[in-house]
């Protein structure tokens, strides 16, 4: 069973790794061999907490999904962007700080697909009128998305699986990981000054058309916009309160998305909008191919052996783990990797202590930061690419690796005396 | 009733004119779109008035309808500056997708009426020995499929 369960889980990746087929044929297709097979049964598949799929995590992306499909309808994010760029004069290197800022923000909250789809456009139509060429401003947003995801529990699908494994709360997140994003924000606008210099040229008559564009406009309907934020807000506290009330965070998003729809009048086309269901399904199926990883006992000798070369140190573990899953996640998807990841780190915090949950911090950093490497890094970045293309601004795969390796390598390396610091040389 | 009888004298352009006076015959003449010639005077393509549309307003604006509400009046009139300089060619799509609006002059009103359903394109050009003999436009062809009914 071993072999079955290992040599469909490897199939299925290198599928993944190759783009030979789609990712959804890919993962239901290797866990519908699993329980043919009879490696995984219907219990382990569809009931079981340690080797079954994780439906608190599916149901919390399904929340979020509703509920970010309604207020993106609302033309919220347009009016703020624009806002912002305005209060920026037209300066292009203010503006890209501005820019940058709202969708670290906006991804800290939102899945970084949906914040790169609603500011690209707002960000071509600033740098056409203030004269710039948008593809660093681009660029400088999507590596901004992929690192501000990082700073909360459901910024980023691949952290929505780590609390779900890992038992962490929105709290947990907040505390441990979102101070060193702001420090890593910090540091990307730095090096965006450096490495798009040239493109901040400041052109005042050009930067005085900004003034030309009406934000209000955007807002399309003022009472959805007002249930709708307070929904979210609702929602956000929620999150914050989910300890103390008893209800999971999957819980919150779920009432949250049902009172939203209720509120907002909008029939099932609109609030379904942003439900990617091929997203869920893929989910699903790597859940089920995983759990047969662990039912087999696969995951456990894994950890073993890992157990054995970092020599049962948490400190080791925990700057092999952020190395291993920066380099990773920059040529695969960060979603399955952490999904693969995720109960060897369970079996790993086991065996070396896991101080205040390092061991999930660092996975959670390094496969977060690790998409900004490359442009298959991250589905963000493909999505980027993607629209730039559409409006004549073609990336190629060397010129973002050219910034986005340097981005990577920067924000893990500041992440290290992050981690020893707050978890290892003081405790 | 053939193609030919339906058929209009209909203005046609070059492939390499102008886009802007593509678009103000199309405006002048209120006409749905036009009949493009390549240089050695075969028709070829059809041109939609949404096409110039299409390449007047930029995609990011097309994605996002509510920068359209967004973008004032001098926007606009930025947006339609693009047609500045360009040429026909450049407003058509490099890979036409599915057959072209074209008939011969005996085809029938339903073998028409298959064409445009086809090609969505409000009008088809009648072509005779590489030569536009006219069009046929949709109202026309509207009134003479009715009038059978």
């Amino acid at each position: 069973m071993a072999v079955i369960a290992i040599a469909v889980f490897a199939t299925v990746y290198v599928l993944l790794a190759t783009e030979r087929v789609h990712r959804v044929k890919a993962a239901l297709g290797g866990a519908g061999l699993l329980l043919a097979a009879g490696v995984v049964d219907f219990e382990d598949a569809f009931h079981s907490p340690e080797t079954g799929v994780a439906w608190e995590v599916l149901f919390l992306l399904v929340g979020m999904m509703v509920i970010v499909g309604i207020l993106r309808q609302t033309g919220v994010f347009e009016y703020v962007a624009i806002r912002a760029v305005k209060r920026a004069g037209g300066r292009p290197f203010r503006v890209l700080v501005q820019l940058v800022l709202i969708t670290a923000l906006a991804s800290a909250g939102l899945d970084n697909v949906t914040t790169i789809l609603l500011i690209a456009p707002v960000t071509l139509l600033v740098c056409d009128r203030i004269g710039v060429p948008p593809v660093p401003f681009l660029i400088a947003e999507v590596m901004a998305s992929n690192i501000g995801g990082t700073a909360t529990l459901i910024g980023d699908p691949p952290n929505i699986i780590i609390a779900s494994r890992g038992d962490l709360t929105f709290n947990d997140f907040l505390v441990h990981v979102t101070p060193v994003v702001v420090v890593l924000v910090v540091a990307l606008i730095g090096l965006c000054r450096v490495m798009f210099r040239s493109a901040f040229r400041f052109d005042p008559k050009r930067a005085a058309e900004l003034a030309d564009l009406d934000e209000r406009e955007a807002i399309t309907d003022r009472g959805l916009l007002l249930r709708a934020s307070l929904v979210l807000t609702a929602v956000l506290v929620g999150f914050v309160l989910s300890p103390a009330i008893g209800y999971a965070p999957a819980v919150v998003a779920l009432l949250g998305a049902g009172v939203l729809v209720l509120a907002s009048g909008l029939g099932p086309r609109d609030y379904l909008a942003d439900v990617e269901a091929p997203t869920l399904l893929f989910f699903a199926g790597l859940f089920v191919m995983v759990g047969a990883l662990i039912k087999v006992g696969a995951i456990d000798r894994l950890a073993e052996w890992a157990t054995v070369a970092t020599g049962g140190s948490a400190q080791t573990a925990t700057f092999v783990l952020l190395g291993t899953s920066a380099v990773l996640s920059a040529v695969i998807d960060n979603i399955p990797y952490v999904a693969t990841m995720a109960p060897l780190v369970d079996a790993l915090s086991r065996e070396t202590g896991n101080p205040d949950s390092v061991l999930w911090w660092a996975l959670a950093l390094g496969a977060d930061l690790g998409g900004n490497a490359t442009v298959i890094g991250a589905s963000a970045n493909v999505v980027m690419l993607g629209i730039a293309e559409r409006n004549g601004h073609r990336i190629g795969f060397w010129q973002f690796a050219r910034y986005g390796s340097i981005v990577t390598l920067v924000t893990v390396l500041l992440c290290v005396p992050y981690l020893w610091l707050r978890y290892f040389a003081f405790a | 009733m053939f193609a030919r009888d339906l058929a209009e004298p209909y203005p046609s352009i070059g492939m390499d004119d102008a886009a802007l006076e593509a678009a103000h015959a199309m405006a002048r003449d209120h006409l749905p779109g036009i009949v493009v010639c390549e240089p050695d005077g075969r028709p070829t393509r059809i041109l939609p008035g949404s096409e110039v549309l299409r390449f007047a307003i930029p995609p990011y604006v097309q994605d996002d309808e509510g920068l359209a509400r967004v973008i004032g009046q001098r926007g606009v009139e930025r947006l339609m500056g693009q047609l500045h300089g360009r040429t026909v060619r450049e407003l058509l799509p490099e890979h036409p997708q599915g057959a072209l609006a074209m008939c011969g002059p005996e085809d029938t009103l339903l073998e028409v009426a298959v064409v445009m359903a086809r090609t969505h394109s409000p009008l088809v050009a009648v072509v005779e020995h590489d030569r536009l003999v006219g069009c046929v436009t949709l109202p026309r062809l509207l009134d003479a499929l009715l009038a059978l009914a």
